[in-house]
């Protein structure tokens, strides 16, 4: 069964007719083409499929694509702006937040509604908010350290 | 996964067992057995709906008489059922042993060994067991008011 | 995932009349978390997904009767972070935080979550333990029914198949009491737990007995367990040091484990009678820090940003 689902991701309005199960990565990745979010575990665990829904980080390996009708989603192609990475995407570079990359993605959008929250987190906030995006190749040392520092790049 | 269970039935050996050789009857004690057909002396096809909560599983499969044994009074069921939707499989065996307690009086134990493949085993060993273990006791409960 | 049919009520009636058309083969699906991975190992199949998000007005927080009324589709971030539940009842806040990761509590419901009913979910026990209700609404009306005795076994609960819970109701505490909720953790920090145990002690006005006490444990068998045993040697009683740790045992010998990943049934065994003597020296250092609290001199008050969760 089709339904037809009107959809902003990253500023931009969609209108995609998609089966009722499909799901949210799988409707983001194939029917728009944006293949930043990454399907790690697809049981919700991992976070390597971290999307925000109307700002709220969301498990996108678990939310069926007709979820996202009305709503505003972002991806981590939505968290640069006018070719200008963001102020989290600028540390986890300059602070060496990443190895292999593929939790990469869910860690800067998870890391980027994080500081929309709480600008300058103490480590145990990071620890706390940030929980749920795995990492196998850092240790968390430098995702925390990018995080923390990411103010510096803040206008 | 093994289970047992034992029961105090209030009738004498023969007549158990008599009751225990007739398969359909045996296995629609099974909370959830379902059409229960021969196909020859030793083999049986039945279906067995089994759920937990909102999982609810549609096994199908055939149900072999494997032992017969009268002297030793004990008698032994095998079966190899799959669930519709492939989520997975169920392989078990029941060993059945009458022991004569009274004139009206036997004691039934039943053993069973049970093996659950794909999804469902996946899914979580200790609900299966839970949930077998009620179900194996509900069977033998059924076994008892059958011959009450 | 096989094929279903998307509905969007906009109320309660289309819900209950979506949920008539389609029979036992439709299910509700709220936020979803743990319906979606069930649908995708085709563990449960249904026909039709009735989705509950689009129901406005069921998510609300506010104070009633003195307690807590919460809405069924609040989710658990809702809850969490609701300077509300944080001010009046912090045991509660905490205990919906400790569920999964912020992804999961901000598409998980209230409702939804105590209708899945996995006996190793947060809520439940500090629900129980804090005489929680809910509401229940069906086609027919509605009822209201305790969460104690709600849960009635592995993902089974009294609800009848077309009855949705539209409010979670957390009565007022009485004075002198502390509420305590403990999450045995010894893996990883987003797991389930290998035994929680959440704890409501009540003391006479002069702080030297027990007037009341509620105990509930979860993660130690097919529902969550209230040790009604573990509270009667404490009810009534005077407070002495021991008596928490014999609390502690008697609730070990109401609890059932089973054996997994997370711990063999003899060590959750164990740990049910250290946790729940935790949880109850928790709850009354709650009662001595809420005394101390108030009466000490009150500072300026700080200005605090607190998110509350957006639904739109």
């Amino acid at each position: 069964m089709n339904k037809k689902i009107k959809f902003r991701v990253n500023g931009k309005k969609f209108e995609v007719e998609v089966p009722t199960n499909r799901l949210l990565i799988d409707c983001i990745r194939y029917d728009l083409g944006l293949t930043g979010t990454k399907e790690g575990c697809s049981v919700g665990v991992c976070g390597a499929c971290t999307v925000l829904m109307d700002g709220d980080m969301i498990s996108s390996c678990l939310t069926l694509a007709v979820m996202a009708d009305g709503h505003d989603i972002t991806t981590v192609e939505g968290l640069a702006k006018n070719g200008e990475l963001n102020p989290v995407q600028k540390s986890f570079i300059q602070y060496g937040g990443f190895q292999c990359g593929i939790c990469t993605p869910g860690q800067v959008v998870a890391a980027t509604a994080l500081l929309k929250e709480n600008p300058r987190p103490s480590e145990d906030e990071i620890k706390d908010w940030m929980m749920g995006n795995l990492c196998r190749c850092t240790g968390y040392y430098k995702i925390i350290e990018s995080i923390q520092k990411a103010h510096q790049f803040a206008k | 996964m093994k289970f047992s269970q034992t029961a105090q039935i209030p009738v004498a050996r023969e007549p158990l067992w008599n009751f225990l050789m007739d398969v359909p009857k045996v296995a629609k004690s099974l909370p959830g057995v379902e059409a229960v057909t021969k196909i020859d002396e030793t083999t049986y096809e039945g279906a067995l709906t089994v759920r937990v909560g909102p999982i609810k599983l549609n096994l199908q499969g055939k149900i072999f008489l494997e032992e017969r044994n009268k002297e030793a009074w004990r008698a032994a069921l095998r079966a190899e059922a799959k669930d519709r939707m492939a989520a997975g499989a169920v392989n078990g065996k029941t060993t059945m042993n009458l022991k004569e307690l009274g004139a009206n009086q036997t004691e039934l134990l039943v053993e069973t060994d049970v093996n659950i493949l794909g999804k469902i085993g996946e899914f979580g060993q200790p609900i299966i067991r839970k949930k077998a273990d009620a179900m194996l006791k509900e069977f033998v409960d059924n076994i008892k008011k059958q011959l009450s | 995932m096989i094929p279903f049919e998307y509905r969007t009520p906009k109320n309660l009636k289309e819900v209950h009349a979506t949920l008539k058309e389609f029979g036992g083969d439709a299910k509700l699906i709220a936020g979803g978390t743990a319906l979606v991975i069930m649908m995708k190992q085709r563990l449960v199949r249904p026909s039709c997904l009735v989705a509950l998000r689009s129901v406005r007005g069921l998510n609300g927080i506010e104070i009633k009767d003195g307690g807590l009324s919460i809405g069924g589709l609040a989710t658990h971030r809702e809850v969490e972070s609701s300077s509300l539940v944080r001010r009046r009842l912090p045991m509660l806040a905490d205990t919906f935080h400790h569920v999964a990761t912020i992804r999961v509590r901000n598409m998980a419901t209230v409702g939804g979550g105590l209708a899945h009913a996995d006996p190793n979910q947060d809520p439940p026990p500090s629900l129980i333990a804090l005489g929680a209700s809910v509401k229940a609404t069906s086609a027919s009306g509605s009822r209201v029914i305790p969460l104690d005795g709600f849960f009635k076994d592995y993902y089974e609960t009294v609800l009848n198949p077309d009855e949705i819970i539209t409010e979670l109701f957390v009565p007022k505490m009485a004075p002198n009491t502390g509420a305590a909720y403990i999450k045995f953790l010894p893996r990883t920090a987003d797991d389930y737990a290998t035994v929680s145990a959440a704890a409501v002690l009540t003391l006479d006005k002069n702080r030297k007995n027990i007037a009341d006490v509620r105990i509930a444990l979860g993660s130690v068998g097919v529902t969550p367990i209230r040790a009604t045993e573990a509270e009667a040697v404490l009810r009534g009683q005077p407070l002495k040091p021991e008596a928490f740790a014999e609390a502690g045992e008697k609730a070990k010998a109401m609890v059932d484990p089973v054996s997994d990943f997370r711990g063999s049934a003899a060590y959750k065994k164990d740990m049910a009678a250290v946790f729940v003597r935790r949880a109850l020296e928790k709850a009354l250092a709650d009662i001595r820090q809420q005394a101390r609290a108030k009466a000490a001199p009150k500072p300026p008050a700080k200005k605090k940003v607190v998110k509350k969760g957006r639904r739109k």
